[in-house]
């Protein structure tokens, strides 16, 4: 590839882990930084240009979510939070604070890279401006608020198509019950998941080609909603491991 | 108004009569001379309205004697103003009487001596009525008030019973007592707690928090009340809830501004309405309440760390070892020996983390620590995050879902029901051959949306049937040739039950496959509006 490596920024206190970490990004291609604590985290995000950033949450100084709100005052850089606990309120936090993704603890490489990817990908669109999302045989034009299945052109409600938009907007990230609810219904409505549910069954059955096990919609349970990206509506590949494929 | 009567403080039949004077004299003490006067000056508005009534009937010669007639407005009166209104609704009445019905009419003298003996009568009937229009009155009264004190017990006592913790318990109380005293009441259950309410702001003089203070930490003695006047003239009674038990805290009543002989007479209020609630606050268990409360937040605390320490402490070199396992694995390429050795640190690294996880989940459910996250789910969305949990356990068999597409939504924690399954699965992929089916079905039956999940493996025997939801319970028959701890499906039945559902096993014998079906309410009324709710 003629682009220029990434830049990744590890912050994990465990040398181990950042020893695994160093080595599958750099066989991958990535140019790797890494910090040992949330303090000096901060300093090396401020001092060097960085693309991405993977932290875990159980820092010796400050706790991962802190590193993450710090960042997100100042940068829009991706963040993908690493933790031992697979804990969905958890979860919803971290991604309010402007975590983009979270991967739980043992995981496998061939998952956070996936993951990574998908995060550059979605700071790369919004970087260029690029108004289409693809998502399998689905494209979605945001500028003139269209959406295509196969090259034919599909009805939306205006509440599907702002359900469709939101998780557009975010391709690839987890969007939250309660953004998705706030952002649809209005933020009177951040309870009443049941909209969402119902919503969601009818985009899927005009969109999906299986509604029943959804390759474009995908659910995480618990947290929220996450538009497919092109390259990952296959099943993740066999090296994935972990508690959370795609 | 009940004022100056005690009604609240308790249930045993009182002397109305004696009840009657001791408001009178309340009434003369307190110098309420406003509201009296308005019920004087509404009962001479009512006998005015009848005379006016009865001057018509008198001038179109319909009545000529009727003077029964002023027993309205006396009655009335006394319902509704009070004694000394309804006598003064008598007089009146005698002098309208004598006025309209007794010869010369129109004219307050009396010609016949025995009309004397009829007006006399005329009081006597009016006092007795008025006096039995009281006493009904202050029944009615009584018995509202006892149903309002029903109600507010009952409230108070179900508050407690949701209580999660001792602030819940002492906002309970506050508010119970706020109600029963009608006046300001602010519960400080401990030295912490005044020193917060000295820097909130809120409008409590620094003198009451001191009072509150001493009588917190027990300078004071519990069974004493201190008042306390604040630079703007408000007083205010500092009590402990209970003379017994410290825990119950401290009451401030803010009085207003109130004379000496108000405060002494509120304080009175004050004593009787706590030593009511404190044997309420008794009998309901509160003080054992308060302390279970502190137990639970201290056990808490404590198994929340010991899970955090465990799963960091476990899961961090896991994820090393599983971490540098799936980064060298892609270096290999060709040497397929070495490459399966690497899955095989793999798999297992990933094996000991479901191991793990089980031993967390068994940890939390034997200190009842599973708090159910329930919301709005889509069935399908469960069955298939489960399924893709599995997705490389169950490579070897044939999966095959049947769900169909318009199930209803249930109100559960997905993640909980989803783990239940991937203990399901895991069982059923075990315990039978590979290449055979799993059948993963969900429909809805009657109120229950159930998901069956069939394998043909080994089938159960009636006393396997029977212990196989119980901790650490393994079949005999597979303890030498298949690991596990005997865990899975103790925690699938104790996470379906967290969401008030079901879970049964059904197999035609050994050998023959085994049915596992878990069986989750539905709330139709609820679901078929939400259905109209959320359209557009």
């Amino acid at each position: 590839m003629s682009e220029p490596h990434p830049i990744v920024l590890i912050v994990d206190d465990e040398v181990q882990i950042r020893r695994f970490l160093r080595a599958g990004f750099e066989l991958n291609n990535f140019t790797v930084h890494e910090s040992g604590s949330g303090g000096e985290a901060l300093r090396s995000a401020t001092l060097q240009p960085i693309d991405l950033v993977i932290v875990d949450l159980g820092l010796p100084d400050m706790d991962g979510s802190q590193v993450v709100e710090r960042i997100r005052a100042w940068s829009s850089v991706p963040i993908i939070v690493l933790s031992v606990r697979n804990d969905e309120p958890q979860k919803v936090k971290l991604l309010e604070l402007g975590a983009d993704d979270y991967v739980v603890k043992p995981f496998g490489m061939a998952e956070l890279l996936a993951r990574v990817r998908v995060a550059l990908r979605r700071q790369m669109r919004a970087a260029s401006g690029e108004p289409t999302v693809r998502a399998g045989a689905l494209t979605i034009d945001l500028s003139t608020r269209t959406v295509t299945l196969n090259g034919a052109r599909l009805t939306l409600t205006p509440k599907e198509y702002r359900l469709l938009q939101v998780l557009a907007q975010h391709a690839g990230n987890v969007v939250t019950h309660q953004h998705l609810l706030k952002e649809v219904w209005g933020s009177v409505h951040v309870q009443d998941t049941h909209y969402l549910r119902i919503f969601m069954r009818k985009l899927r059955q005009k969109i999906e080609p299986e509604p029943n096990s959804p390759k474009i919609l995908l659910t995480e349970l618990g947290v929220g909603y996450r538009l497919a990206q092109s390259g990952e509506v296959e099943p993740a590949p066999n090296g994935a491991i972990g508690a959370r494929a795609g | 108004m009940a004022q100056g009567v005690c009604w609240r403080s308790g249930g045993e039949p009182r002397n109305i009569g004696h009840d009657m004077f001791e408001g009178f004299s309340h009434l003369m003490r307190n110098g309420d001379w406003r509201a009296e006067l308005y019920g004087i000056a509404c009962t001479l508005g009512l006998v005015a309205l009848c005379s006016a009534g009865v001057f018509l009937l008198i001038e179109n010669d319909i009545l000529n004697h009727g003077s029964v007639i002023y027993l309205i407005p006396v009655v009335i009166a006394a319902a509704r103003w009070g004694i000394i209104a309804s006598l003064v609704g008598s007089v009146a009445g005698v002098i309208a009487s004598a006025f309209f019905f007794y010869a010369p009419i129109y004219s307050l003298r009396i010609d016949d001596p025995h009309e004397y003996l009829n007006l006399v009568l005329f009081i006597f009937v009016a006092v007795v009525t008025s006096h039995l229009a009281l006493q009904l009155k202050r029944q009615a009264e009584i018995s509202r008030q006892r149903e309002i004190d029903m109600r507010d017990l009952y409230a108070f006592s179900r508050r407690l019973a949701v209580a999660f913790d001792v602030t819940d318990i002492h906002k309970a109380i506050e508010d119970h007592l706020s109600a029963v005293l009608e006046r300001n009441v602010l519960l400080i259950a401990n030295v912490r707690d005044a020193s917060a309410m000295k820097h909130s702001g809120l409008a409590i003089p620094d003198a009451v928090i001191d009072a509150a203070v001493n009588a917190v930490s027990g300078y004071s003695g519990l069974d004493s009340t201190v008042t306390v006047k604040s630079d703007r003239g408000e007083i205010w009674l500092v009590r402990a809830v209970s003379p017994k038990s410290p825990e119950f805290g401290v009451v401030a009543t803010n009085l207003g501004r109130a004379s000496q002989d108000e405060a002494d007479d509120m304080r009175v209020r004050v004593d009787a309405v706590l030593a009511d609630a404190t044997a309420t606050l008794e009998r309901l268990g509160v003080a054992h309440a308060i302390s279970e409360a502190r137990m639970r937040s201290r056990t808490d605390q404590l198994r929340e760390a010991l899970i955090g320490s465990v799963s960091h402490e476990l899961r961090t070199p896991l994820a090393s070892i599983m971490g540098a396992a799936t980064v060298i694995a892609p270096a290999l390429d060709g040497d397929k020996k070495l490459k399966q050795l690497i899955y095989d640190v793999r798999d297992e690294a990933e094996r000991l983390n479901n191991d793990i996880q089980n031993l967390l989940d068994a940890s939390r459910i034997s200190s009842n620590g599973i708090n159910p996250h329930t919301e709005w789910a889509d069935p399908s969305d469960i069955i298939n995050a489960a399924l893709d949990r599995c997705r490389r356990r169950m490579d070897h068999h044939r999966v095959v879902t049947d769900v169909p597409a318009d199930l209803p939504m249930i109100r559960v924690d997905p993640v909980l029901i989803q783990q239940a399954l991937i203990q399901i699965f895991d069982n059923a992929v075990k315990y039978s051959r590979t290449g055979s089916p799993i059948v993963v079905a969900a429909r809805a039956v009657d109120r229950d949306l159930t998901i069956r999940v069939n394998d043909q493996g080994s089938g159960l025997t009636d006393d396997e049937k029977a212990r196989m939801w119980q901790r650490f319970s393994r079949g005999e028959r597979h303890i030498a040739t298949v690991s596990g701890s005997g865990l899975g499906l103790w925690i699938a039945h104790a996470f379906v039950a967290a969401n008030g559902g079901t879970i049964e096993a059904s197999s035609d014998g050994l050998g023959r496959g085994a049915t596992l079906t878990i069986a989750l309410p539905v709330d139709s009324a609820t679901v078929s509006q939400m259905e109209s709710d959320a359209d557009e």
